[in-house]
């Protein structure tokens, strides 16, 4: 089992909390070079964050659930024209 | 959508559906029932297999709702955001939100997704899909996860749907985002 540590002058707990937040580019740009050195020097949390990233991209490129037909017909039906 | 629909905007349906015009409001309606009854289907629970009376009854409150509601409506509210709010509203009423706050700590999240765990086992084939994993998640994150990686919501747009803070919206978005990764390595039952 590893255990977390300080890279980059952060330490792991830090990076988790952000991670999200450095995935989706909300962080301040020096914040997001300190996470990118320690993701770099960190194989678990580099890992981590390549597997979250991954995991919202396959969401993100699932196709769309259409709307059956037999509910479109209904809601039709159940709105007054 | 067709072609001809694409270049009357949704503040222009939302116009006349507030001015009493029945087809602006049935394309206002077609433009976005698929939307509303995905999010419908993420943010409620669970209901039998194949029951779909439920999301077609949140389906009709919202566009009801958004009928009335449409002489409110400001300009500045984009359509879809401003309806699914509306949805949400209607999933309220019919199933009561829980107001408990998610303790799980941070670290414990992360771990079941094999952070210094040892469990570092990278998602591949024999793991879940990425819907089947989706699918099994609580509504509060199937619902965040929706607004925020599906629909493209800022976060002040994924706070205005949910009635969150934009800080509870972000942390709601990191723990659901752990716990479909968590989810998509589990091995399928059997394996």
């Amino acid at each position: 089992m590893e255990s977390e540590r300080i890279v980059a002058g952060l330490h792991c707990g830090e990076v988790l909390a952000d991670l999200s937040e450095h995935l989706d580019g909300r962080l301040s740009f020096d914040r997001a070079e300190r996470i990118d050195e320690h993701l770099a020097g960190c194989a678990e949390c580099g890992r981590l964050f390549g597997e979250v990233t991954a995991a919202v991209r396959a969401l993100r490129q699932l196709p769309d659930e259409l709307l059956p037909p037999e509910v479109e017909e209904r809601l039709a039906e159940a709105l007054p024209g | 959508m067709t072609a001809d629909d694409a270049k009357v905007s949704d503040e222009t349906l939302i116009g006349r559906t507030a001015a009493g015009d029945p087809s602006a409001f049935d394309r206002l309606v077609r433009r976005h029932q698929a939307a509303v009854y995905r999010f419908a289907r993420a943010a409620a629970p669970d209901g039998p297999p194949g029951d779909t009376g439920d999301a077609v009854e949140i389906l009709r409150e919202t566009f009801l709702a958004a009928r009335r509601a449409a002489s409110r409506h400001r300009d500045e509210t984009s359509a879809r955001p401003w309806l699914l709010a509306l949805a949400r509203q209607a999933i309220d009423r019919r199933h009561p939100r829980s107001r408990e706050a998610d303790l799980t700590p941070l670290r414990e999240l992360a771990r079941a997704a094999g952070w210094q765990s040892g469990g570092g086992g990278a998602v591949d084939e024999s793991g879940l899909s990425v819907e089947t994993a989706f699918a099994a998640l609580p509504p509060e994150d199937r619902e965040i996860l929706t607004l925020c990686d599906r629909e493209y919501f800022t976060v002040d747009e994924a706070a205005r749907v949910t009635g969150l803070s934009d800080a509870a919206v972000r942390t709601r978005l990191h723990r659901a985002r752990l716990r479909l990764l968590a989810r998509l390595k589990e091995r399928p039952h059997g394996e």
